[in-house]
């Protein structure tokens, strides 16, 4: 085995590294105070951070390909100002601590002027105290609202969970419904939800009367789907991201489930109708205006600036966007919007996103303040079904 | 009842699934000792292959077909390449070579296939109910095929002059040797039935739970969990410790916990291994390696 | 053999390069020490940042190479340990505001009581089968952490702060590595410590051979266990700096690939060698970090994980050309990839050993009377399925006696002798071993009993010198524990000893010019007497010799029964077991035959020689002729 007869050489030398290391210290400690700020000189870094594998994928992958499109565009229109703009994307692997690595290396050795992401709820929640703590910017494209409540430094592009809880508590309050099963992500976008639903029906006398959980990378969802079936709710609610949502949507109807069934914001993308299949026919989520683009009225205010999203991405991808792809679409645009008007102070940065007002996104219209970092209402979020496989605008838009 | 013959019925399938997978590490582990940490990777790689192929415009069979080849040369060609180099080949060197190929196998998928996850078509789509017991026609599939795979293989091994030589190998390669297969050679073909084996169980169950470059390491784990069940070297063992895992999940699922469902596998392979390490269907403790 | 001996047998191929030379190692220690003290100054930037990483993970593996190196097993379930270390610190930090240090304390008390518990269990495994439980193990950890709300569920915890000592944060990469350096080093000491001890020294002989080593006193279990308690220690000191420095803890933490990053890190690095894990951890980082950018733009829209690839394909090859590591690649560049046997002092080894009187050898104080019953053995029997190996065996050893079982072929000796040394467990009976009932007990009870054995295929530390071989031989006369051995100076004197004793053996045997050499290295005769010295090392009350004879010159032989002559006149019981029944006949004050598993005599070596049914047992064939078992064996040298 591991053998010599130096221990002592050994532990002498390891002294003498000790007081090397001591004295570096010292010397290092005093350039390192500054180095957080950003630069004024060389190019504008944004940073990005995205579940582009792992269960997160069909999140993070068309959010990458939004911000790419989005970059390139900028880039041939000359920069910010003149100056030169840097995208640095980095994949978490829908992890938490994959998250918090990517954003340390981001914000300490990068040091990006402003971060995008995360693309789900619970590697945005791992990156925000290390944007709190470093002063950066930072904008998440995940739900949970829990990402941006009391948050200083922090922003997020989707919907609010509590926006589309309260849209579809409306839904179920118009069709008489007062029980729900809920199954739910066992992750941080579905923690809390079952108190959401119970506290904002609770006027409406509406409640949870079962919850399942099922971890964003299950693929059997017989048990959870069993257990609703016996709490004979009046409707059930999946509340999850693709895959998992699709496979648990297909499980549900074959199943023989009859119960009518709603979803939530997280299945905006192609990938659910492909995993749903058949099955999806019939259900109701309150979805962004970009799977339905097709069919909303011409007044609609956001409908341009879709469309022209959806024109540019399908151009260069060759297949359409997702809600997804709307949220990176949102970040990017509210930071370069930023970067724009009050250059790479992070303090002047942050300032600028919490005064945004009536800026015309592809989820919504955002107007933000100082306590609402998420800026979007219910009205952001229109009711849709699917039907032979596509997103059906609802013509009764019920709400809350 | 209609619950429990519904979750009974759903871990059967689930585990088929995982019975395919334990015969493919049985049958490598049984003449060489070697632990393919990779098994799970074939089903994987089958099911992509397959999902693409069909994308293609080819019609299912054909998919099915091309998939299952392809995976089987994949096999013979890690047989050639990382097992059969090695000198002094021990289990738990083969874990570690394995778990290396099954590392660059994951990574190849992603850049071949992409991050999604995806299913393959259903051999006959649609669903069944029997008694309040919904039974997707896949799942009947998944069932017919685990039964005379299991059956086919375990007839090779038992009846056949190769198949016993192969399982000789172990013990005795000079036995094996006299009727023509050298160790090396048992290895190889070994490997092609792993490989086979496990790429039958992607397009299977590729449908129903759907395939992604990283889902063979759940499915790999399970697998090999119902081989250990079945002590590692029977492939009767690997086929029963597969449905009783299957089972055991659901039932666990259904009635304790859905987050339970895999420490429960796990917690099960922990004490067989320490309390009847010759698998919980062996007589006792007769642990070959 | 039995299968626990051959599964270690398997596991020693696969920890290479145990003879590794002392100056070479030294190099590579003094290289790593300069770059470790280096590399936050000259490396850029976003390197630093992949160095925290690596030194973090750099720990882990440095236990895992521990256990790898030293107990001989593979842990699948290292990041388990790694998570309930980070998950104990990100607790006490956040949840109750615990200072950073005295948190990583309970941290790895915690930890270390945990794997304890685990240990206890999993260790009674070997081989493959403790690596698959452990994997089980990590992934339960990660289940329960997810299920566990208190330990925030899949989100895990976070908000952990930087470590704040007297008002110094350390948040910078360059900070943060400058803290690790003087943790890696203490870590990387300690380790190497602990190899160079008596608890490493008796591991060591434990992966060459477990039944030998059990034979001189070593217990494999205990150290076993204490070996994987400090390698999950070591997890977790790596998990406690991980918390901090991510600032998020989340069960992945506990799994599977971060398992098996800290496994390839350590084989990368090259099992067996104390510091390898340190450079495979910084190899791996960099292979990571490097490929992340690489494949990309290689492959253009390649994303995510991809540079897995690299990794799998990394492995693969070690495994195959490189099992151990680029240790083993820095000594092939070293050129000392094994020590030479031409070091100059080796002497001819026909050469006799030196002769030497003939007066009493190893008197000890405390050693039975010359006369007193030591061994009983009372009904031993030994069924095999349906066939009765031994049946009913009575043998009564006193102190100061040589005592000979004989007989043909399948006669059941050395299932006897196999059973009275603990190698095979009885079917029934007795054996009492100074008054104290050994049967069925590991074969350490029965050395610490006063009794040891030698082997008939030998079974030398393949990895050990002469001298290192005996030193084993020591293990029950010398106490020093895993601790001890860590910290060295509290050793040092025993050491010493130690070592002197040893040497004194060697030179009584006639091996001191070889003391040095590797055993393995020496010609078969020689290797016996290395067997012999080492079991005299316990200072034994009763010697277990099996077939001491075979395969030795008749020079050797005479030497070898002088030798046993004179540890008798010190007052030492010997039992053997020999075919040479010239040899035992002169030797043996009385002689036990075995026919077909029953005793069929036991006497003085003239009352066996004449005895009909001995006689009749030797040649198949009654015989009324008067004739002595020797004549049909050769002329008799008596």
């Amino acid at each position: 085995m591991f053998r010599t007869r130096s221990t002592r050489v050994a532990a002498l030398l390891a002294a003498g590294a000790l007081a090397l290391a001591g004295c570096a210290e010292s010397t290092e400690s005093d350039d390192a105070s500054g180095g957080a700020a950003a630069s004024d000189e060389g190019p504008i870094k944004i940073g990005a951070i995205l579940d582009i594998t792992g269960p997160g994928a069909s999140l993070g992958v068309p959010e990458r390909q939004t911000l790419e499109l989005l970059h390139e565009q900028l880039e041939a229109a000359g920069g910010i100002n003149g100056r030169e703009v840097e995208l640095l994307i980095e994949d978490n692997q829908s992890t938490e601590d994959g998250a918090a690595k990517a954003m340390s290396k981001l914000v300490n050795e990068e040091e990006v002027d402003i971060v995008l992401g995360a693309s789900r709820t619970g590697p945005s929640l791992a990156m925000r105290p290390l944007a709190e703590s470093s002063q950066t910017p930072m904008i998440s494209l995940a739900a949970n609202q829990a990402i941006v409540n009391g948050s200083e430094w922090v922003f997020k592009t989707a919907q609010n969970d509590r926006v589309v809880i309260e849209r579809m508590i409306g839904y179920m309050e118009q069709q008489g419904y007062t029980t729900i099963g809920l199954a739910r992500d066992a992750s941080g976008f579905g923690e809390g939800v079952q108190e959401m639903f119970d506290e904002i029906g609770s006027d409406a006398g509406i409640s949870v009367v079962a919850t399942e959980k099922f971890a964003p990378d299950a693929t059997d969802f017989t048990a959870q789907m069993v257990n609703l079936r016996n709490a004979a709710a009046d409707v059930n609610v999946i509340w999850g991201i693709p895959p998992a949502a699709g496979l648990a949507q297909k499980a549900y109807r074959q199943l023989g489930l009859e119960t009518p069934v709603m979803q939530s914001h997280g299945i905006g993308n192609q990938v659910f109708l492909d995993t749903a299949g058949a099955q999806a026919d019939g259900l109701v989520a309150p979805l962004g205006r970009l799977v339905v683009a097709d069919q909303l009225p011409d007044d609609d205010p956001q409908k341009e600036v879709i469309e022209a999203f959806i024109a540019d991405y399908t151009e260069k991808f060759d297949m359409s966007p997702s809600t997804f792809s709307g949220h990176a679409y949102d970040g990017w645009k509210l930071a370069v919007d930023a970067l724009e008007e009050v250059g790479t102070d992070p303090q002047a940065i942050r300032d600028h996103l919490e005064q945004v007002e009536g800026f015309v996104g592809i989820s919504g219209v955002f107007t933000m303040t100082p306590e609402d970092h998420s800026g979007l209402q219910a009205d952001a979020l229109q009711l849709v079904t699917v039907e032979n496989g596509k997103w059906k605008r609802l013509d009764d838009q019920a709400t809350g | 009842m209609t619950d429990l013959l519904q979750l009974l019925f759903a871990g059967l399938s689930q585990g088929a699934i995982y019975a395919l997978i334990a015969i493919g590490f049985v049958a490598i582990f049984a003449v060489s000792g070697v632990i393919n940490l990779a098994q799970g990777e074939f089903a994987a790689l089958a099911g992509l292959v397959a999902i693409s192929a069909r994308a293609s415009g080819l019609p299912l069979p054909v998919a099915v077909v091309v998939a299952v080849a392809t995976v089987a040369v994949v096999a013979v060609v890690m047989e050639r390449l990382t097992i059969a180099p090695v000198k002094a080949m021990t289990t738990l060197v083969s874990l570690i070579l394995t778990l290396g190929v099954s590392t660059a196998l994951k990574a190849l998928m992603l850049l071949v296939y992409g991050p999604n996850a995806e299913g393959l078509e259903a051999i006959t789509p649609g669903i069944v109910t029997v008694a309040g017991v919904s039974i997707r026609y896949q799942d009947l599939w998944i069932l017919l095929v685990a039964a005379v795979v299991s059956a086919a293989v375990y007839w090779f091994y038992d009846r056949t002059v190769t198949g016993k030589a192969l399982r000789a190998c172990a013990e005795q390669p000079v036995a094996a040797r006299l009727v023509g297969i050298s160790l090396g050679r048992a290895s190889l073909i070994s490997f092609l039935i792993a490989g086979i084996v496990g790429a039958l169980a992607g397009v299977l169950s590729s449908p129903v739970y759907f395939t992604s470059w990283e889902s063979g390491l759940a499915l790999g784990l399970k697998g090999f969990v119902a081989a250990t069940l079945g002590g590692l070297v029977s492939i009767r063992g690997a086929v029963l410790g597969g449905f009783v895992l299957g089972v055991l999940e659901t039932l666990t699922a259904g009635y304790v916990s859905t987050g339970l469902r895999d420490a429960v596998a796990f917690l099960l392979l922990i004490v067989v291994l320490v309390v009847r390490p010759g698998g919980i269907f062996g007589r006792h403790a007769e642990a070959r390696v | 053999m039995t299968v626990d001996s051959e599964s270690v047998h398997r596991l020693s191929t696969e920890a290479p390069s145990r003879h590794r030379g002392r100056r070479g190692d030294l190099v590579s220690m003094l290289l790593l020490l300069v770059f470790l003290a280096a590399f936050p100054f000259v490396a850029p930037g976003s390197l630093v940042g992949v160095g925290v990483y690596a030194m973090i993970y750099a720990i882990a593996a440095l236990g895992l190479s521990l256990l790898m190196g030293l107990a001989g097993q593979v842990s699948l379930g290292q990041a388990g340990f790694f998570a309930i270390g980070a998950y104990t610190q990100a607790v006490l930090v956040t949840e109750y505001a615990v200072n950073a240090l005295l948190a990583s304390v309970v941290a790895v008390a915690v930890t270390m009581t945990a794997a304890l518990l685990v240990g206890l269990p999993l260790l009674r495994l070997r081989g493959h089968y403790l690596a698959l439980a452990t994997l089980g193990f990590g992934i339960i950890v990660a289940v329960l952490a997810t299920e566990s709300d208190f330990l925030g569920a899949t989100s895990g915890i976070f908000g952990i702060e930087k470590p704040d000592v007297n008002g110094r944060v350390y948040d910078s990469a360059t900070e943060y590595f400058l803290l690790l350096t003087p943790v890696v080093l203490v870590a990387l000491l300690l380790a190497r410590n602990i190899v160079e001890s008596r608890i490493g020294r008796a591991l060591s002989a434990v992966n060459d051979s477990e039944v030998a080593a059990e034979s001189l006193g070593v217990d494999t279990f205990r150290l076993r266990v204490q070996v994987f308690v400090l390698s999950a220690a070591y997890a977790s000191v790596a998990g406690t700096a991980f918390a901090h420095w991510i600032a998020v803890v989340n069960p992945n933490a506990a799994n599977f690939p971060l398992s098996v990053k800290f496994l390839l890190m350590a084989v990368l690095g090259g099992v067996g060698s104390v510091y390898g894990a340190v450079v495979g951890a910084f190899a791996v980082e960099g292979l990571d970090d490097g490929l992340r950018r690489l494949i990309p733009e290689l492959v253009p829209g390649a994303v995510g994980e991809v540079q897995l690839i690299g990794f799998g394909i990394a492995l693969t090859l070690i495994m195959i050309f490189l099992p151990g590591g680029l240790h083993q690649a820095f000594q092939l560049l070293v050129g000392r990839i094994r020590r030479g046997p031409s070091d100059g002092a080796a002497p001819d080894p026909g050469a006799p050993a030196r002769q030497v009187d003939g007066g009493p050898l190893l008197v000890r104080e405390g050693r039975p009377e010359p006369g007193t019953p030591l061994l009983v053995v009372e009904g031993l029997t030994k069924r095999f399925g349906g066939v009765v190996a031994v049946d009913s065996l009575d043998l009564t050893v006193h102190a100061g006696e040589i005592v000979a079982l004989i007989g043909p072929n399948g006669a059941g000796k050395t299932t006897a002798f196999n059973m009275i040394s603990g190698a095979v467990i009885p079917t029934s009976g007795t054996v009492t071993m100074s008054g104290k009932r050994v049967e069925g007990r590991k074969p350490h009870v029965i050395a610490m009993a006063g009794a040891t054995r030698t082997f008939q295929n030998l079974q030398i530390f393949t990895s050990s010198t002469v001298l290192g071989n005996v030193k084993v031989g020591r293990h029950l006369r010398s106490r020093a524990g895993l601790l001890r051995g860590a910290l060295v100076l509290p050793a040092r004197a025993e050491e010493r000893a130690l070592e002197r004793s040893a040497r004194d053996l060697v030179e009584l045997l006639g091996l001191g010019p070889d003391a040095d050499r590797l055993a393995v290295d020496l010609p078969f005769g020689r290797q016996r007497l290395v067997e012999i010295a080492r079991a005299l090392a316990l200072e034994p009350d009763l010697l277990l010799l099996d077939e001491p004879m075979a395969g030795l010159s008749g020079a050797e032989r005479s030497e070898l029964a002088l030798l046993l002559r004179r540890l008798r006149a010190g007052g030492m019981a010997i039992v053997l077991v020999e075919h040479d029944v010239e040899a035992v006949l002169a030797l043996a004050d009385r002689i036990a035959v075995l026919d077909d598993g029953v005793r069929i005599a036991l006497g003085t070596p003239a009352e066996v020689r004449r005895d009909p049914a001995v006689i009749s047992a030797y040649l198949g064939v009654e015989t009324d002729d008067g004739s002595e078992l020797a004549s049909v064996e050769g002329p008799s040298a008596s």
